[in-house]
């Protein structure tokens, strides 16, 4: 069985969009990170991972989360097909809620999606100074996580 | 007055719906708004080296990045006149072609189909017809496969570089991605079928400009420096390096992606031009196959994408199988990437994007840093067009129902195969 493997989701054009994508970049660099963990930072499409996702044990997705909360707070979703909205209003691509759901249908995917509360997103190529300052916070919060998703 | 609003068609804030308004029956205003991620990057490009430029680039868009990377690679070389092997050409297009059989996939089963089949989800259909669902998946998995091989990464590729490719890939990559495509051309009467079943989605009709790229062999997304303009009969040609005589870009106030127009009329990019503009006849399965999709004259039916989506699906997979028994007939060969010699210079590319023309225009100085981009997306060139048919689309309505009318202006929109939503994707809690 292949390891877990984290998966960051965002467009790092757009601001707070960008985080699960820069959270992604920064877990890979830290050295708090287990061995037995792959990190993966991605653009928007979940279902471009398919083959990656094929036979590991778990994948966690890091993903922006629009949230009335506080930014940067931490959502997890165990059954994100289930928990989150899967209404079809894209014109492009589908949600990481939808993707999780359809890979199901093709493969036995565990699959976490931890989610980063984002109240706005811009048009801009880098994180709010919010979200930048909070940055150390998720990062500890998404390696705690990590160590609690490998031992389930 | 009437106003009718499709909202959503992205999560860009306040950006990315349809406005249609109506005074009586008759249409007085259609908006149409768009979030263009790719002028966001043109300034941040600008004192880049050109070695840095591809890679953010095709960070513009995650389903198109392939497109981004080898238009933008191209429109640099031109700058600098550096001409790459017949090698590189023939992986650049098998490349370009995986983009293709991935984004089609995506845009075929999981978000065109479940409008036709009145399913509100690609989840939902895929709840009652899985078999649609999973057809789609797998043909996904095809393209991604293509691009990962070639392209050294499922995503933003990182194996093609200014002048060639960082790593040639080995023979035995070859042959696996060549059994994959024998396998995937299995799937290509079950999508022809698919799409030849498909209820009827005719919401207007009317002249319309169409506009492609002008290939040597007339079917290439990379290879060539024309675009041919087909409208009503007559065809005019532009070569790339004069681009801003087709696209005569202007702003408008309710968009942030600026119009284009083609002597005063808006102009449609995508499968339908490229299979209009091209007057390539086609051979073998692919008669056959535009036979079955009734897709023998066009009638300026924007629907109609979907169905010349479906019959490049089928090709691309023919097309990058012919690729790789060429690739394989003439033995691969280790190249390295050819010397680029930055001088001060514009270069221009265009090339096809799966969903229609895509423009790079770039100036460097003679260190080779850029000092000015301009990035052009289909997206942006089909805007006005959009709008066109939008009109058309409620004028030919015989019904005034919101609802009946919202979903034909959905529909359409999505028949574009717009790239407005990759450009923020946040998930919503229930």
């Amino acid at each position: 069985m292949k390891p877990l493997l984290v998966i960051g989701l965002g467009n790092p054009l757009m601001g707070d969009d960008g985080v699960g994508c820069a959270v992604a970049g920064r877990l890979a660099d830290d050295p708090r990170l287990p061995e037995e963990v792959e990190v993966v930072s991605g653009g928007c499409d979940l279902l471009r991972y398919a083959a990656q996702m094929e036979g590991r044990s778990r994948v966690m997705v890091l993903d922006a989360v629009y949230e009335s909360a506080e930014p940067g707070c931490i959502l997890v979703f165990e059954d994100p097909g289930a928990e989150l909205d899967a209404t079809q209003d894209h014109a492009h691509h589908l949600s990481a809620g939808q993707a999780i759901q359809l890979l199901q249908m093709t493969m036995p995917l565990r699959a976490t999606l931890v989610g980063i509360g984002v109240s706005s997103a811009g048009f801009e190529p880098w994180l709010s100074p919010l979200m930048e300052s909070r940055m150390p916070a998720i990062l500890d919060r998404v390696l705690q996580e990590l160590v609690w998703t490998s031992s389930m | 007055m009437k106003t009718i609003v499709v909202e959503h068609l992205a999560r860009v804030e306040g950006h990315g719906g349809i406005t249609v308004e109506l005074e009586g029956d008759a249409v007085s205003d259609v908006r149409f708004d768009v979030f263009e991620g790719a002028r966001l990057l043109e300034p941040l490009v600008r004192g880049k080296r050109y070695d840095e430029v591809s890679p953010a680039m095709s960070r513009i868009c995650s389903i198109c990045s392939v497109a981004h990377s080898l238009t933008s690679l191209k429109a640099t070389e031109n700058a600098f006149g550096v001409r790459i092997s017949p090698q590189t050409e023939l992986l650049r297009e098998l490349l370009y072609r995986g983009e293709s059989i991935e984004s089609h996939a995506l845009h075929l089963f999981l978000l065109a189909l479940p409008d036709y089949l009145n399913y509100p989800s690609a989840t939902a259909l895929a709840a009652d017809k899985p078999d649609i669902v999973l057809l789609g998946l797998r043909l996904k998995k095809l393209g991604n496969r293509i691009q990962e091989t070639i392209g050294g990464r499922a995503i933003h590729p990182v194996n093609v570089v200014p002048g060639g490719f960082g790593k040639v890939p080995a023979v035995d990559q070859l042959l696996e991605l060549r059994s994959a495509l024998i396998e995937g051309m299995k799937d290509s009467d079950t999508v022809v079928d698919l799409m030849a079943s498909l209820p009827a989605a005719e919401f207007c009709r009317g002249n319309t400009v169409y506009a492609a790229l002008l290939s040597p062999n007339l079917d290439s997304y990379y290879a060539g420096d024309e675009v041919m303009i087909a409208s009503n009969g007559d065809r005019s040609i532009i070569r790339a390096a004069e681009y801003r005589e087709l696209t005569n870009e202007q702003s408008v106030p309710h968009s942030h992606a600026r119009h284009s127009t083609f002597r005063g009329k808006p102009f449609m990019v995508g499968s339908l031009a490229r299979i209009t503009v091209k007057p390539r006849r086609p051979t073998g399965r692919l008669v056959v196959v535009r036979e079955r999709l009734q897709l023998q004259a066009p009638v300026g039916n924007p629907m109609d994408n979907n169905k010349a989506q479906a019959l490049e699906l089928v090709r691309d997979m023919e097309r990058a199988l012919e690729t790789i028994e060429q690739l394989l007939r003439e033995g691969v060969k280790d190249e390295r990437p050819v010397g680029v010699h930055p001088r001060a210079g514009t270069g221009t590319a265009i090339t096809e994007a799966p969903r229609g023309l895509l423009i790079h225009s770039y100036t460097y100085d003679a260190e080779g840093r850029i000092t000015s981009a301009d990035v052009i997306t289909p997206t942006a060139l089909n805007a006005a067009s959009m709008e066109m048919h939008f009109r058309r689309a409620v004028e030919q309505c015989a019904e005034r129902d919101d609802a009946v009318l919202s979903k034909r202006l959905q529909m359409i929109a999505r028949a574009y195969d717009p790239c407005i939503s990759c450009s923020v994707h946040l998930v919503r809690r229930r």
